[in-house]
């Protein structure tokens, strides 16, 4: 296996790792926001700016979890064309090799067809491995989309807190858990990103 | 990789092996392939690592369309683990191989050739005129395997029977029997794990007329080294690794 089939492999595989975490860390602003909810639903009219904010985080986690599902599904799909394409790319090696080594043979020329069609469909692999990356990095941009979302939300969470009196503390923390989430998410989406982009369509 | 031609009749059969660029690491293996006249059957087709070699050397007496059926003792990789490759290379090609074996052999991959399951108590196979019989061997080594027979040519095919490891400079036939025997004796002991399955084999393999025992490791048998062979065979306690 050369060092470029190796980085693809790793990189695929290490979509489905960050993405693990960003399941997690998603669950965890889900369970913020019913947190949240109930502190606004007890603060009352203190916390009154508060409520719709938890809707809005509660459902930002949902989608970023349906999000990150939906993408987990495409990584298998494209680990599985990596496996594939390797398959397809040592064939036709081999092949190669094959053709060299019958040089002479009476029927050596018989090998050039499965050649041309080995090469065909390991260049079809190769581009086929391309467009989805495009799309997985389009898929993965909405996730960035998300995070960057749950931040502002978490700061207009920090300034409705300021003014929920003795629950403060508590909706703050609430606040500050969904910017650490957020920021978790970015992080491991982002990685993900740069381990991808050196395969997109150019 | 060395080609010699051990029979040559209406059909031919021909014998690969004792390939000097193999990794020292891999073991020695040989390959067969009976050649009519439009098709050709290649027996024990290999390891991943020999398939180009193997295949260049294929090449000088068939072309690729005309390989149109491989046959696989049992599920070693040392038999079968290039079938992923000639899967990749041949368009209409048949694998027959033990039923038994089917979900474990198709991980080698199989996806173009059509693998035909052979039933444990063996069948006929045709390449063209000539009638294969597909020989039961189970538990020689494998839980389940099978030897081909040609009873025209008089050649039995007899898988890991008979296997034996030298270096790939070692003569195509046994010269020596009373030598030979202890390169074979070990692996027989320690391999073969029954001798109630021995048996068995041995007092069928006795009814063939068999001009030439091939094995798929080291040196083929023939003339008067068959019967030396089965009669040293019959001798030995087996299954001696417990």
């Amino acid at each position: 296996m050369n060092s470029q089939t190796k980085s693809q492999f790793i990189a695929v595989a290490s979509i489905t790792s960050e993405l693990s975490a960003v399941m997690v860390v998603a669950k965890e602003i889900s369970l913020a926001a019913a947190n949240a909810k109930a502190i606004a639903f007890r603060a009352g009219d203190k916390a009154k700016g508060f409520q719709p904010i938890t809707d809005f985080i509660n459902e930002l986690a949902k989608e970023t979890i349906e999000l990150v599902t939906n993408i987990n599904v495409y990584a298998l799909l494209l680990y599985r064309l990596t496996v594939n394409e390797y398959r397809r790319t040592a064939a036709y090696n081999r092949f190669e090799q094959v053709a060299k080594l019958a040089n002479g043979a009476v029927y050596a020329d018989s090998m050039q067809e499965p050649i041309t069609q080995a090469r065909t469909i390991m260049q079809d692999c190769q581009r086929q491995f391309k467009r989805d990356v495009t799309q997985l990095l389009g898929q993965l941009e909405a996730v960035m989309h998300h995070a960057r979302a749950a931040r502002v939300i978490a700061a207009n969470s920090r300034i409705e807190a300021s003014q929920a009196g003795e629950y403060l503390q508590s909706l703050q923390a609430v606040a500050e858990s969904v910017d650490k989430a957020a920021h978790t998410i970015h992080d491991n989406v982002q990685r993900c990103r740069i381990a991808l982009s050196i395969y997109r369509n150019s | 990789m060395k080609m010699t031609k051990i029979y040559e009749g209406a059909h031919q059969w021909v014998m690969f092996g004792r390939d000097d660029n193999k990794p020292d690491n891999i073991i020695d293996s040989n390959q067969y392939i009976v050649r009519t006249a439009n098709k050709c059957l290649l027996l024990e087709p290999g390891g991943t690592e020999l398939f180009a070699p193997m295949m260049a050397a294929v090449l000088h007496h068939a072309p690729v369309d005309q390989i149109t059926d491989l046959f696989a003792s049992h599920q070693d990789p040392d038999v079968i683990s290039s079938l992923g490759l000639w899967d990749q290379a041949l368009s209409n090609a048949k694998l027959h191989a033990p039923a038994l074996w089917e979900g474990y052999i198709r991980n080698f991959g199989c996806e173009s050739i059509e693998y035909v399951p052979i039933p444990d108590n063996g069948e006929t196979i045709k390449i063209e005129s000539v009638e294969l019989q597909i020989i039961p061997a189970h538990y020689l080594h494998s839980p389940c395997g099978f030897h081909v027979y040609d009873p025209q040519a008089k050649i039995l095919m007899c898988g890991s029977v008979g296997s034996a490891f030298e270096g790939t400079g070692a003569p195509v036939f046994v010269e020596r029997f009373d030598v030979h025997v202890e390169k074979m004796r070990y692996y027989h002991q320690r391999m073969m794990p029954s001798n109630q399955a021995k048996r068995a084999w041995i007092d069928r393999v006795r009814n063939l007329d068999i001009d030439i025992l091939a094995p798929q490791h080291g040196r083929m048998f023939k003339g008067d080294d068959v019967k030396r062979f089965l009669d040293w065979f019959d001798s030995l306690q087996v299954g001696t690794g417990v």
